[in-house]
Order: structure tokens, then sequence, then C-alpha cells
């Protein structure tokens, strides 16, 4: 079966009406912003009920989308005449398919979750008002990148999260490092931002126009060249959003940023931005098979870089976001296979990944709060008894994220390790290699945090975190538990994206748990948990990390990812500079600034013809008017 | 005709606008502008002779009204500035140059 | 037998709504006690100009397009146009006038004296500003509206008379303001006598005062030229004067530096807009056909004009001097599309982009001369540059708006100014003027040089210990801060409503 045909939605209800999911946390951020500290006492309150309010809309649109027939859920709400300049004519409007409503309803559902875990979180911090118009702004720039039915607002939105990240990121600005991680984020964000803004140049070129629907439907009509091109440009914006190789080294500094946004957008919804890009553009990567073909490549090295990361940070938080980088590489992987079964089986672990990441960042934030803010899991230990809700939800989302069954992350995680067997046995080893190294960072983490001695600094009194932060907690811990097998039992999502991206072919027959790769995965996971136990369950883990090995050292060191920055493009890019800025002064500014003191010379001179007599003024007049008449008899003359 | 009265129209203009030139009382000053508004007067009413229609003598008639108007804002503005600086020279107000 | 003449008093309500109004403030002059003559002159002002402005859209609205009274005013496209920009702009400015510090306690009295340190103490005020206002703004409404140059000529005056009283009428630095008076009135009525001998010499030329039987007799009348150009070029200079272009141009920064603000910015605005209106009408009407002769001195007057605005003003340190050489050098840029004429179509976008530009930068102007009345020294108006250093950190809403409507005037993208720039300079080139608009870039480039420079002072210069302090703004004031930084904004982020009015204004051209 092929995708469904978009069409134009102009009736009321709820569907009507559903910019309101974009506009009701645009509204919060800007009444936040603008209002300053007089909206302080309360403002929390509204970034909580902006974000639930838009998260009500989307439950609401949901439930109408449901009602409609499959081939009649497609719509597009025509909003306003955005950019009519000559041939670029840019309609906004939204696109509300199962794929977009999937997204909103992960955005708002975990944005609201977030928002309501910062309540307790940031309770001790003086600007917190201005923290959640901050998340309010992403939720809605996020929104509005998955709900665009277009490029250029998908391009607004994508900028949009990166100007919220860059804010969040760098929320705690006092302190040099979240400055720097924040401009660090930008700046390598700004490097795939250029390649998504070419791409969609090209698509303009090449089309005439940038709206979803007139381009999916002329896909055919341009050449492969321009095709893989425009592929490989999305993919160069998608890798630098989703923290891939190479643009990969932004990611682990963001940690900076407070907890709860580690967990809404450097977890569960930004990063994840690429594989909705890609899974949007579906027909034009459908029509480039080199492109996707670069796709699984970049996907299945980051799974393994992001997964060796993981296994050495010593920093929770840090070692969380190795495990992001590594879990979106599966994501690239399945949407860079590309066909029905792979589109379903990167969202459908993008959104079991929303839910346990997301619950895996909240219980580190929970740990760090009350371990004053400690990261270091070499000063953790013991924590289970002292934090008995912390550790359940945690482990609940550790059952998840390393694939036992029947937790959320076997289901989504093995749909894909299956898919890419069967494309090709180098991804498919790659796949299952990952996910062993999963199975050993995710648990040594938990055997250093929870198990053990304590080794805690001094004056640390750990105590179990409000229930405004366990509530979040518990809830995204039930989706990490029966989400995976809500989306894939049945093919229920499969069925329910099927407008968007077609039907598989004769050839899938469904979730497969006892195939061979399942199996072979499974022991993995088991052997990879063992290891984490003999190294750091059974013997007392050091408090001063040991020197370790190469391989140690060099994951430590995020595999030398900055150094090669630094080599590849800060030198060159230095050195660049300062031949600019020689050239600039000698050259460029002599002849400027030349120029500058002529004017300014003449400029002095000539102001003493002003010479505040009115009768000299009345001689200008004079002389104008003769000048005027003589000029006037000679033209009429010639 | 016409010619004979053109040419003292024009005497009277250049009349008056040279004692804009080089006149410094601001009375007398304003009295060459008017000087220069009749000049005009005196050709309207000649052209109107030579084209045999009303238009110029009407107009001699607005410029009339108007001038008189302008005597009277011009008179008070010059009489403040006098009795501000205890002088109507024009040229002694130049507080404002460059 | 004289037939009596017929006037359309439907399509001149908003002028007669206006000049009524005017009387009526002078009959409150009169009678009313003087305690309680702002309390009538304030709303009454106010009320007479919005309610013109609302009779000028419904005449837009009726799409009244026709000649009235005799042949002496032209209701057109551009007329309404026109009237509803001087009208908005004129509303605007009075809002500035409602300040009790803007104007002079007493005029009669010496600046000093201990006449004039009773009428302080004793709270008077000039109130007369009120309906000399208003005079000067029927005046600008029939200005670019005369279809004959007898109405033309008393449009001008009636403009200018109480201009010039209001330009004498401030509070602090007297001397400075009566300076600007009597080089003003001196000037204006000189400069009027030219027109005047203009007028005489066209009409002696063509045997009539009426704009389109002066374009018929071009063809027809021979053995008279040099009655024709003689005539064309005083009224030119006339008419040049008036809009402030080189080389008459030399009153502008004097009488806009010594004129209270709010008079500045309504001259610098409403003027401009009438002035520039009425240049249009009577060059492309009355001496449209002969464009080929007083085309090449207009190309050389909008360079002369374009190059001495920027380049006199890079070393002015007072900032209303600053905005008035500024305002030569846009008097120049309009110039460029001015004399891009062509054919209809052509002269259709050329007067569409005037249109645009007069309204944006029109209202620009009121805006940043309301920001300069609130920076205040002890001795009034902080006018020198260096007391704006360090604004920035001080007041960063009002100097960021004023930095905003300096872009603005530079013309920077997403500001009024830049649609209005580069409509003109479109139009221009379209007309075959490029060189000009070479010129007219290059000047810009050297303006915004200048206009950085204040946006420097004010952000990155420490402030004086001693800095002017910022007077809490009346309402009236902050009305027309918010309004004009909305309208730059609006006008270059959503310019396409303004453009297409612009565009239907200038539909037919004129009517005569």
């Amino acid at each position: 079966m092929s995708p469904a045909e978009i069409t134009q939605y102009s009736g009321g209800g709820v569907i009507g009406v559903s910019w309101l999911m974009i506009a009701l946390p645009l509204a919060g951020a800007a009444i936040l912003l603008l209002g300053g500290r007089r909206t302080d006492r309360w403002g929390h309150l509204l970034g909580v009920a902006m974000s639930l309010a838009s998260f009500v809309v989307a439950v609401l649109t949901f439930v109408a989308l449901l009602g409609r027939d499959p081939a009649q859920r497609r719509l597009d709400i025509a909003l306003f005449d955005f950019i009519p300049a000559g041939s670029l004519d840019v309609k906004m409007g939204l696109l509300i398919d199962p794929l977009s409503i999937s997204f909103a309803l992960l955005i708002t559902g975990v944005g609201t979750l977030i928002h309501i875990y910062s309540i307790g979180y940031m309770s001790h911090d003086s600007d917190r008002r201005r923290f959640f118009s901050y998340l309010n702004l992403f939720v809605a720039a996020m929104l509005l990148l998955v709900l665009a039915d277009n490029y250029v607002g998908l391009y607004i939105g994508w900028e949009g999260v990166g100007l919220a990240s860059y804010l969040l990121i760098g929320f705690w600005q006092f302190k040099p490092s979240a400055a720097v991680a924040a401009k660090k984020a930008f700046i390598i964000n700004r490097v795939g931002d250029v390649g998504l803004a070419i791409g969609i140049f090209t698509l303009f070129a090449t089309f005439g126009t940038v709206g979803f629907k007139p381009i999916f439907e002329n896909v055919g009509g341009a050449s492969a060249g321009v095709m893989t091109a425009v592929g490989l440009l999305l993919l160069l914006g998608a890798v630098g959003k989703s923290a891939q190789l190479p643009l990969q080294a932004w990611l682990l500094d963001a940690m900076e940023g407070p907890t709860p946004v580690s967990a809404l957008i450097h977890a569960a919804t930004m990063v994840t931005a690429g594989v909705y890009l890609i899974t949007r553009s579906s027909p034009i990567f459908e029509a480039a098979p080199t492109a996707q073909l670069v796709v699984t490549i970049v996907g299945a090295a980051t799974l393994l870089f992001g997964a060796i990361i993981g296994c050495a940070k010593d920093d929770i938080k840090k070692g969380l976001a190795g495990s992001t980088m590594s879990q979106i590489g599966y994501m690239f992987l399945a949407a860079g296979l590309g066909g029905a079964v792979g589109y379903v089986a990167a969202i459908a672990h993008l959104l079991t990944h929303g839910f346990f990441k997301a619950g895996l960042f909240l219980g580190a934030g929970s740990v760090m709060h009350a371990m004053n803010d400690e990261v270091d899991m070499r000063r953790y230990g013991g924590l289970r008894k002292i934090m008995p809700i912390t550790f359940g939800t945690f482990m609940l989302g550790y059952l998840a994220i390393i694939g036992i069954p029947p937790f959320a992350g076997w289901f989504t995680k093995d749909s894909i390790i299956e898919a890419a067997v069967q494309k090709h046995w180098i991804l498919g080893a790659a796949a299952i290699l990952g996910a062993a190294l999963t199975a050993f960072y995710m648990s040594r983490m938990v055997f250093m945090t929870f198990f053990g001695e304590k080794r805690w600094e001094p004056d640390t009194h750990p105590h179990e975190s409000p229930a405004n932060m366990t509530g979040p907690m518990i809830l995204l811990a039930i989706g990490s538990v029966f989400g995976g097998a809500f989306l894939v039992l049945g093919d229920r999502f499969m069925t329910f994206l099927a407008p968007v991206i077609g039907a598989p072919g004769p050839e899938y027959h469904g979730f497969q748990p006892l195939a061979p790769p399942g199996i072979i995965t499974f022991v993995l996971v088991l052997a990879g948990i063992g290891i984490a136990w003999t190294m750091y369950g059974k013997r007392p883990v050091p408090v001063v990390a040991p020197r370790g090995s190469f391989a140690t050292v060099a994951a430590r060191r995020d595999l030398f990812g900055d150094a090669l920055n630094e080599a590849l493009f800060m030198r060159p890019g230095q050195w660049l500079t300062r031949v600019s800025v020689w050239f600039d002064n000698r050259g460029v500014d002599g002849l400027v600034n030349g120029l500058a003191a002529t004017i300014g010379g003449t400029s002095g001179r000539l102001r003493r013809v002003q010479t505040g007599f009115a009768r000299s003024y009345a001689m200008f007049v004079f002389v104008g008017a003769v000048l005027v008449t003589g000029a006037l008899l000679l033209v009429g003359t010639l | 005709m016409t010619t004979h009265y053109l040419v003292l129209s024009a005497l009277l203009f250049t009349i008056g606008g040279i004692g804009v030139l080089v006149r410094r009382n601001a009375i007398v000053v304003f009295m060459s502008v008017e000087l220069m508004l009749n000049s005009c007067n005196l050709a309207f009413v000649a052209f109107s002779r030579m084209h045999g229609n009303l238009d110029g003598q009407l107009m001699a008639f607005f410029v009339m009204v108007v001038a008189a108007a302008e005597v009277v804002v011009g008179l008070a503005i010059i009489v403040t500035i006098f009795r501000t600086r205890r002088s109507a020279s024009v040229d002694d107000a130049n507080l404002l140059k460059y | 037998m004289i037939s009596a003449p017929t006037i359309e008093y439907l399509e001149i309500a908003p002028l007669l709504l206006v000049f009524g109004a005017a009387i009526i403030g002078v009959l409150v002059e009169a009678f009313a006690p003087r305690h309680l003559r702002s309390a009538f002159h304030i709303p009454l002002t106010l009320l007479a100009i919005a309610g013109a402005f609302v009779l000028t859209v419904l005449l837009a609205v009726d799409k009244t397009r026709t000649v009235a009274v005799m042949g002496a005013l032209a209701i057109d496209g551009t007329t309404l146009f026109l009237w509803g920009t001087i009208l908005v702009l004129a509303f605007i400015s009075v809002l500035l006038m409602n300040d009790e510090g803007q104007f002079v306690a007493q005029a009669a009295a010496v600046p000093g004296s201990a006449e004039e340190q009773e009428a302080v103490l004793e709270g008077q005020a000039q109130t007369e500003v009120y309906p000399l206002a208003l005079f000067a703004i029927g005046g600008m409404l029939i200005f670019p509206a005369s279809n004959d140059l007898l109405m033309l000529f008393v449009a001008l005056e009636v403009m200018s008379l109480p201009l010039y009283l209001l330009c004498g009428l401030a509070r602090r630095r007297r001397l400075l303001s009566q300076e600007a008076a009597v080089k003003y009135f001196l000037l204006g009525a000189f400069s009027s006598g030219f027109l005047l001998y203009g007028i005489a010499m066209l009409y002696g030329y063509a045997g009539s005062l009426d704009l389109a039987k002066i374009s018929a007799a071009l063809g027809t009348v021979s053995g008279m030229d040099p009655l024709l150009v003689l005539g064309t070029a005083l009224l030119g200079v006339g008419m040049l004067f008036k809009i402030g272009a080189a080389p008459f141009q030399a009153w502008k920064p004097d009488v806009y530096q010594g004129a209270p603000t709010p008079v500045t910015a309504l001259m610098a605005s409403g003027t401009l807009v009438a002035a520039f209106g009425a240049l249009l009408r009577v060059f492309w009407v009355a001496l449209g056909n002969l464009d080929w002769d007083w085309s090449p001195i207009l190309w050389g007057v909008a360079i002369l004009t374009m190059v001495i605005g920027v380049i006199l003003a890079i070393t002015q340190t007072d900032i209303k001097r600053m905005l008035a050489y500024s305002s030569i050098a846009h008097a120049g840029f309009l110039l460029t599309a001015f004399v891009a004429t062509g054919g209809p179509e052509q002269n259709r976008v050329a007067l569409s982009s005037i249109l645009f530009y007069l309204a944006a930068y029109g209202v620009t102007t009121v805006g940043a001369f309301a920001v300069v009345t609130m920076v205040r020294d002890t001795g009034g108006e902080a006018g020198h540059l260096s007391r704006w250093a360090g604004l920035g950190k001080r007041s960063p809403i009002l100097a960021g708006v004023f930095a905003f409507f300096l872009l603005a005037f530079a013309g920077i993208p997403l500001t009024s100014g830049f649609l209005g720039k580069y409509a003109v300079f479109q139009a221009a080139v379209a007309g075959g003027a490029t060189p000009l608009v070479i010129v007219g870039v290059v000047t810009s480039a050297i303006a915004a040089f200048f206009y950085a420079r204040v946006i420097v002072l004010m952000f990155f210069s420490e402030p004086a210990a001693d800095g002017p302090v910022i007077a809490a703004p009346t309402v009236g004031t902050a009305l027309v801060v918010a309004l004009a930084a909305t309208v730059t904004v609006v006008l270059g982020v959503l310019p396409q409503p303004m453009l297409d009015l612009a565009g239907a204004a200038a539909r037919s051209l004129f009517v005569y």
C-alpha cells in the first residue's frame, strides 16, 4: 500500500484549531519573558498549564484523527500566507497526520511531565520563571517543527528548538563551562543547519515550492542526482541536530544544562528531530538509495561510538548522553533502511526511547538532587534503600533500554536489529554489538549508583525526592514498561503510520522475537550484564578513577572527537581568521579608513559654509535660482 | 506694451532681491521681500491685460491678502527678536550655524 | 454676468473640518478663560484631525476621484493618500505638543525678564499653538491637492505662516528658537517671492493658472519660451526650498534645531509630505511634457542634495541638527524616484514608491523626535550628542527604540526604511536613473555611518556622571513612540498592505 494523499482540511472542530498546540506554549513563553519579575510567583504554574493545555489539544486531535477513515488521516490545515514574494510563496499551514501527531503527543506528554518535575527540581533557583519560559518556547518550537506542512515552517521550528536548546544549556551562564557548552552546541548545530538550509534551497530551486505535499508528489520528476544531493544535505542537518557522527561533539557538553532540560531536549525530543526529518522526507530518501546508505552507515557508526563512550564515563549524565547518541544511532540506522518496516521501527524506538530515556534522566536528576548536585558515579553507591522510588523507576527504565523482554525497549530495539540483519550482516552485527555494550554500560551505571557500599562525599544527606518529581518518574516508568508492547504487538503502530509511509510488502511477517538475531542479542545482553557485575557489582568501586587502558582513556575523552575537531577545523579556522584579519587591517581597512577620513574632512570644511547668517542663506537661494534658470535655459537650447 | 510693464516688474523684483541680500535691518529685508511680491502683482496684472482674462487680477488680490498676513506674522517675529536682542540686524542672529 | 461658483462640500469635508476647528480654536483663545483653554484645545484639535482622517478614509473607500471647487482642488488617489498620511503625522505631532515643557509660557515676554518669571510661576501657557498648528495642517492638506497655481500659493502661505510663528515658541533656549523663527520667516518669504514670480511667468506664458491648461498650452503657444523657462525654474526653486533640496537647504538645520521639537517633528514629516506632493503634482501634471528639460536639472539637484545631506551630517554634534541633515538626504533619495518619469506605468510605480516612502519616513521621523523630547538636561532637551553617551545603559528601552528608528533611517532590512528606499531606488532604476541610484546607495552607506555612530555612542560608551535624565513621558509622548515603533516594524515586516494601498492610490495618477 502506498501512502495516503494529503487532503486539504477546511472543517472546524479540534483539528481546525490544532494550531492552539503551538500558540498556547508560545503565548506562555511570551507572557513569562515580557512579564519579567512580576510573573515570578506564578510563572512556573502558567508554564505547566500551557504545556498541559497543549497536551490536551494534542490528545483531542489524536482522538479526532482516530475517528476518521485511515485513508483520510493526512490533513493539511492552511493558516496564512507567510511569505508572498514573487515566485517564492510560502503558505503556512499544519500537516496533521499519524506521524506528526505521534510526535506531538510525545513532545507535549513528556514535556508536561518534565514541566511538572521541574517545579520541584528548580524550586531553589531564583530564575525558575525564566527556565519555564524557555521550556515553553522549546515546546512551541518543537511542535512547529513537527507540525508544519512545509520545509520553511520546519526550518523555523528547527532554529527555534536550537535557540531554546542554546538558552537552556547555558541557563546557568555564570558557570563558564555552561556558557562554553551552550556556544559549542550552537556552533556545531549551525554547521548542520546550513546543510538543511541549502537542502531546502535546492528543493525550492528544483520544485519551485517548499510545501511537503507538492514536493513529495513530484519527486519522480527530479533527477536522481539532485535527490541524492538533497538527501545528503538534509542528512547533514539531521546529523547536527541529533548529535550523530561527525557532528556529535556538542551533546556530551550539553549536559551542563539543568537535568530536566537534558531529559526533555537532549534525550526525548529535540535530538530526535533528525529522525523526524528523515522519516518525513521519506519520499526523497526512497528516491536516493545512496543517501539512504549513508544514513545507515552514520547510524551504525554512531550507535557503537556512543555506546563505547558510555562505557567509560563516570559522570552519570554524560554516560546517559553517550547512551542517547547510541540509541539515536539505532533510529538513524532503522530510518536509513527505509521502507515501512524501517521507518516504523525508527519511530517506535524513538517513542519508547522518549519514555525510558527521559525517565532515566529524571532519575539521574533525582539522584543528583539528593547528592548535592554531585554527578560522579564513583561518589554514589548504595542508594537503593534510601531512594526506593527513584531506584524502582530507574530500574524499569534500565530494563527497558537494555532490551529485557517484555519491557518497551526490547520490542522496538529488536525490530531494528531484525531489520538491520536482513539488510546486511555488518549492520546487523553492529546493532547486536551495540545492544551488548548498552547492557554493559547501563548495568555499570546501576551498580555504581544504587548498589555497593556508600562512597559519598562527607556531609551528604541523600533523601527521596518530593512527589512532584517522583510522580513524573513513575508515569514515565509505566511508559517504559508497556509502551513497546502496546506499539509493536499486533503491528498496531505500523497500521497507524501506514497512511504516511505505506504498508510493508508481503515479505514482512510481523514481529518475530524468537528468530536467531533476537536470541543472539539476548544472550549477549546477559553477557554484558554479567561482565558489568563482575567489574562493578562484585568488586568495590574505587573513588578515584584508575588510569585505565588506552581504550578507556580514549572513551573518556569522547574517542578524541574534540581533538579531531580542533585539528581539522579549529586550527585551520584560526589560521584563516588571522590571515583574513591581517588582510582586512592592511588592505580593506586602510582603504576604508582613508575614505572615511576624506569624507570627514570634507564634511568639516563644508559645514563652514553654513555660516549662520540668514543673508548668506538667501544668497544660496539666489545663486541656486540663477543656476537652475541658467541650466534650464541651456538644456532648452540644446 | 506689456513688455514695458514686464521690464519694470523685473527691475522691481531684482531690486527687492538685492535688497534682501545686502540690507542688514530685518525690517528693510522684509520690505524688500514685499517689493518682490508686488513686482509679481504688476506682472500678473500686465499679463491679465495681455491675455484678456481676469485670472491675473484675481491672483493679484490674493497676493495682497497673503502679503498682509505675512506682514502680521513677520512683524510679530521681528519685534519679538528685537525686544530680546535690542537689535534688528539679521546678522546678529547667528547662534545656529555649521 | 458672473455665475456663482460651485463648491463640492462633501469632497472637501476634511479641509472644512480642520479649518473649522482652527477657527473655533481662535474663538476659544478669544473668549475662554485662560486656565480652561488647553482643556478645550487638546480634544478639539485631536478630534478634528481624527475626524478629518475618518472623512478622508470614507472618501477613499467611496472611490472619489474628482476635481472640486471649480477646478481648484484635485481630489484623487494621491491626494487622499497624502491627506491620510499628513493627518496621521499631524495627529501624532499634536500628541507631542501636549507637553508642558515644550512651549513658551508667554511669547511676548522677553527671555530672562521678570515678566517671563512671573508667567512661568503662574503656569501660563501659550495655547495658541493648537489653532496655529491646525491652520498649518490645513495648509498642508491643500498644498498637495492644489490644482491651480493660485491655490498652490495660498496653500503654501497658509501652511508656512503658522509654522514661522510656531518655530519661535520654544520654552527653553528661546534665543535659538526666535532666531530659527526669524531665519525661517525671512528665507521662506524670500523663496515664496521666487515662487510667485515663477507663477506669474507661467501665467504669462499660458494665460491661465490651471495646471491642466498650462500643460495643454505647452505644445501650442510659441514665441514665449523664455517665460516658460523662467517660470518653471523659479516655481521649482520655490518648491524645492520647501522640501529642503540643495542648494536651497540651508534653512533646514538651523530651523529644525531651534524650533520646539514637536514643531520640528511636524515640519520634518507633514511639511515634507505636503511639499513633495505639491512638487509631484505641479511638475508631473502641468510641466510633465517638459520633463526632458527639467529632469537633467533635477538630477543635479538630487545628487547635490543627497551628497550635502550625508556629508554635512557626519560631523554634526547636535542630535536635532543631525536629523535635519538626514532629512535633507532623504529628500534627495525621494528625488531619485521623482525624476524617473516615463510612460504611465513607470509613473505609477514611481509615484507609489514615493507615497510609501513618505508615509514610512514621516512616521519614523516623528517617533525619533519624540524620543529627542524625552532626553533632558537641566536646561531642556539634551541636544548635544556627547550627552547621549551611555544612554543605552541608563534607559535601554528608549535607547533601543531610538536605535531602531536610526536603523530605519539608514534603511536596514526589516524596517520600513529599507522597503521605502528599496521601492524608490527600484523605481528610479526602472526609469533610467541608475547613476542617481548609485549615488543614492553610496550616500546611504555613508549615512549608515553616522546613524551607527549614535547607536555606538548610546550603547558602547560610558554614561556621563551628570548625564541627562529621561523625562517620564506624557501619555501622548509614550503613545507616539510606541506607535511610531510599531508602524516602523510592521511596514518593515508586513509591508504588503501598505504597498498595495500606495499602489492603489497611484493607479489613476493625477486627475486634472
